[in-house]
């Protein structure tokens, strides 16, 4: 159920997006990096739900929070001229890849559990 | 009833991110597919987008005007035909010194540089030879004028009478904007007469010795766009 509605909500977001207007270049940086907060959230609130604590309050701040963290921190970067945008880039993309690894670890031993049942039958 | 809940947001979410994401891409793919540089790079090139951006909004309304301007000279020209024809004068005029878009038939002839050979690293050739110059472009406009060439155009860049064909690095400005090999040059004129002088003259003959691709092509139909830059003058006074 959760899987289809990650799939529905993927679609809609597409089909809007191909009807919604291009924004100005200079804000295409920012939306990059909410983009990967954005992405980060997700695989965060995926690994929490298959480990049974999910919780709507902190997954909805996560996003939201996250998201604005980051444009603020892109926008600093850009006052300083350092791209500060890279270090939230390397946290999140870090994060990903270790809630990636938690999500394969859980269906790999969910379908490795199923075939030693059945191959002990 | 909690998992329905889980689903939902995580499927808002994702709509959400989906959406971001293809905005993105609709942007990116308009803009430019380069991304990556210094944020004082990208605020340059985002300059540079802003300005041409507002350039071709300028350029969008001066079309506007003229298109309002033709009209209502229509209108005023229409109940007297001494006034229709100064009307008609005027655009033989117009015509004349490339104002406006014309059609007829002629030649296309398209020069690039050979970059096979330029490319391949042999030490022989002077790769100077292989590349179209501003030279060979001013000697085929002016054999192509010789001829008889009514309108020409190199690139969608009208050539007119205040027009300059210049060297600019690695590309040739011609009415002060940049353009890049390959250099398709139309010519409207007697397809018969522009081919057999461009043949005769020998420049072509030089150019393709010289290791330049050239190709040279009658066509019935062709189309030159008008000059888009304004026609003045400062310094000079009628007599």
């Amino acid at each position: 159920m959760i899987i289809i509605a990650i799939i529905i909500g993927c679609v809609l977001g597409a089909l809007i997006g191909m009807g919604a207007p291009v924004i100005p270049y200079t804000y295409t940086g920012y939306l990059a990096i909410a983009i990967v907060a954005a992405l980060d959230s997700v695989f965060g609130g995926i690994t929490a739900v298959l480990k049974g604590k999910f919780d709507l309050k902190i997954f909805v701040s996560g996003f939201f929070g996250n998201a604005i963290l980051s444009i603020l921190l892109t926008y600093l970067g850009q006052k300083l001229n350092v791209d500060i945008y890279l270090a939230a880039i390397v946290v999140f993309v870090g994060r990903m890849f270790t809630n990636l690894s938690i999500i394969r670890r859980h269906y790999i031993e969910k379908w490795t559990n199923r075939n030693g049942i059945t191959s002990k039958d | 009833m909690n998992k329905k809940y889980i689903a939902l947001t995580l499927g808002i979410v994702c709509l959400l991110l989906s959406l971001g994401i293809s905005v993105q891409l609709k942007t990116m793919s308009t803009t430019s597919s380069y991304t990556t540089g210094s944020s004082a790079e990208n605020k340059l090139r985002d300059e540079v987008f802003r300005w041409k951006d507002k350039y071709d909004t300028v350029y969008k309304q001066l079309e506007e005007a003229e298109e309002v301007l033709e009209k209502e000279r229509k209108s005023a020209t229409e109940n007297s035909t001494e006034a229709a024809d100064l009307e008609k004068e005027l655009l033989n005029a117009k015509t004349l010194l490339g104002q406006t878009e014309v059609k007829g038939k002629g030649v296309v002839i398209t020069l690039d540089d050979n970059k096979a050979l330029v490319n391949m690293s042999s030490i022989s050739i002077d790769p100077n030879v292989l590349l179209v110059h501003d030279g060979d472009i001013i000697q085929v406009v002016s054999i192509l004028k010789n001829a008889g060439a009514e309108a020409i155009s190199i690139n969608d860049q009208r050539i007119v009478n205040t027009t300059a064909i210049t060297c600019d690095g690695y590309v040739v400005r011609i009415n002060g904007e940049k353009v890049g090999a390959p250099y398709e040059i139309k010519a409207i004129g007697s397809p018969e007469y522009l081919k057999g002088s461009l043949e005769v003259s020998g420049y072509i003959d030089m150019m393709i010795e010289d290791g330049v691709m050239v190709d040279i092509k009658k066509s019935n139909s062709i189309t030159i766009p008008k000059y888009e830059g304004v026609l003045t003058h400062k310094y000079m006074i009628e007599r």
